[in-house]
């Protein structure tokens, strides 16, 4: 070969390029200093280039990009995230809360089982429970009408039957409601005037 | 003299963090599909420093930098339930972080086109209005330039090559990428990526060649 090297015919040795005519070149390379001097020149530059460093960006750049991504969870994910979060760290406290949490379970199990075999008694008692408990609430609901409004409130109330009640319920509604408006607006209407 | 690594942070990091350290890139993701908080962190973690060296190389300026991370992040993970297994992570990340820099480089471009006014402005009062301080801009570049961090004389070099050779050669020198990977991830032909890398190197070499003296 009777010229030196191209810059591109440098780049392909250091490349480590196999193809035609690279051996030509590197024959070249053996008898000429020169070509072997810029191909040193070259060898240099990539190695300087391999060994450029990465840049870190300031300790704020993750919590602020965190802060701006939108991270979609799924409802499993969450529910079992919390769930650990109760957990115990501790090897033995995890085995501790896991004794703990099987003997609910069957405590809980065992309750919903003696609760099954004996149906018709907890629907008896259910329904004797809930009929006391629905007396108490409308005998304590009239002693409050009767103390507010007065007996014949109550008597009304009585004779109109649950329409009746309904329609009182609402005007009473209404009432409270348009006081609460009228109350904001002369508020508003003052804060102006003394602005 | 080659500027010093800034320092990274050295966070605790929390024990389900730890674990995610070892997974694959594919993993993390998938447990980022699935909504896990840390997966999206140890994503970040992973490669905050890669795509921030890319883009500060190619924009010069620390804090549009991590303005321009920061959009290449929020691009790939509020999208991250698009992302396809056969490509890798680092190829989207890199191609979005380039793409994000080519396009500010272009608008930086087209404001310093705009230097001498606006090619709209029609009257002597327009051009007046719509042109900027030259000197002001110009001082702030060279001291871009001559900044501790792209001191040395290869970062100098680097910050004078074309903004296309200029990604092809981070991704082949400081993040290690084949030729083949460079192209996929620049959507380039595989000879244009190799022209470009030689060209550049060619460049770099002539840069350089004073400091044999």
């Amino acid at each position: 070969m009777e010229r030196h090297l191209l810059p591109n015919e440098i780049e392909l040795i250091l490349d480590g390029e196999e193809g035609f005519g690279i051996t030509q070149l590197k024959a070249h390379l053996r008898d000429c200093a020169p070509c072997r001097a810029s191909l040193d020149e070259a060898r240099a530059v990539v190695e300087a280039l391999d060994h450029l460093p990465h840049f870190s960006p300031s300790p704020q750049f993750a919590p602020k990009l965190m802060a701006r991504v939108q991270v979609f969870e799924p409802w499993h994910v969450a529910a079992l995230d919390s769930a650990r979060r109760w957990l115990p760290q501790s090897r033995p406290l995890r085995v501790v809360a896991g004794v703990m949490a099987a003997s609910m379970a069957l405590a809980v199990s065992l309750g919903a089982v003696f609760l099954a075999t004996r149906f018709d008694q907890v629907l008896f008692f259910g329904t004797l429970a809930a009929s006391r408990g629905r007396e108490a609430l409308v005998a304590g609901l009239g002693d409050t009408v009767a103390a507010l409004f007065g007996d014949a409130a109550l008597d009304a109330l009585r004779t109109a039957g649950p329409m009746g009640m309904t329609i009182g319920l609402t005007a009473f509604l209404v009432v409270v409601a348009g006081a609460a408006l009228g109350l904001r607006a002369l508020a508003t209407a003052s804060r102006r005037r003394r602005a | 003299m080659a500027p010093p690594p800034l320092p990274s942070p050295a966070p605790s990091r929390p024990q389900a963090l730890l674990e995610l350290t070892n997974l694959p890139d594919a993993d993390v993701v998938a447990l980022a599909q699935a909504g896990r908080e840390s997966a999206y962190r140890e994503l970040i973690r992973r490669y905050e420093r890669p795509v921030f060296s890319l883009i500060f190389r190619m924009v010069r300026d620390r804090e549009i930098a991590e303005d321009l991370s920061q959009e290449t992040f929020i691009k790939v993970l509020n999208h991250i339930d698009r992302y396809r297994p056969e490509f890798k992570l680092s190829s989207w990340l890199f191609k979005i972080a380039n793409n994000v820099a080519i396009d500010h480089l272009r608008k930086r471009h087209l404001r310093t086109v705009s230097i001498d006014g606006s090619p709209h402005a029609a009257t002597a009062a327009e051009i007046e209005a719509t042109s900027f301080d030259v000197e002001a801009r110009g001082e702030s570049a060279l001291e871009e330039m001559e900044s501790k961090e792209l001191g040395s004389a290869i970062e100098r070099a680097i910050t004078r090559l074309r903004p296309e050779y200029r990604a092809c050669i981070m991704l082949r020198h400081v993040e290690g990428r084949s030729y083949e990977e460079i192209a996929t991830t620049l959507d380039l032909p595989l000879g244009t990526v190799k022209t470009y890398i030689h060209r550049a190197r060619h460049e770099l070499r002539r840069a350089l060649e004073h400091l044999k003296e």
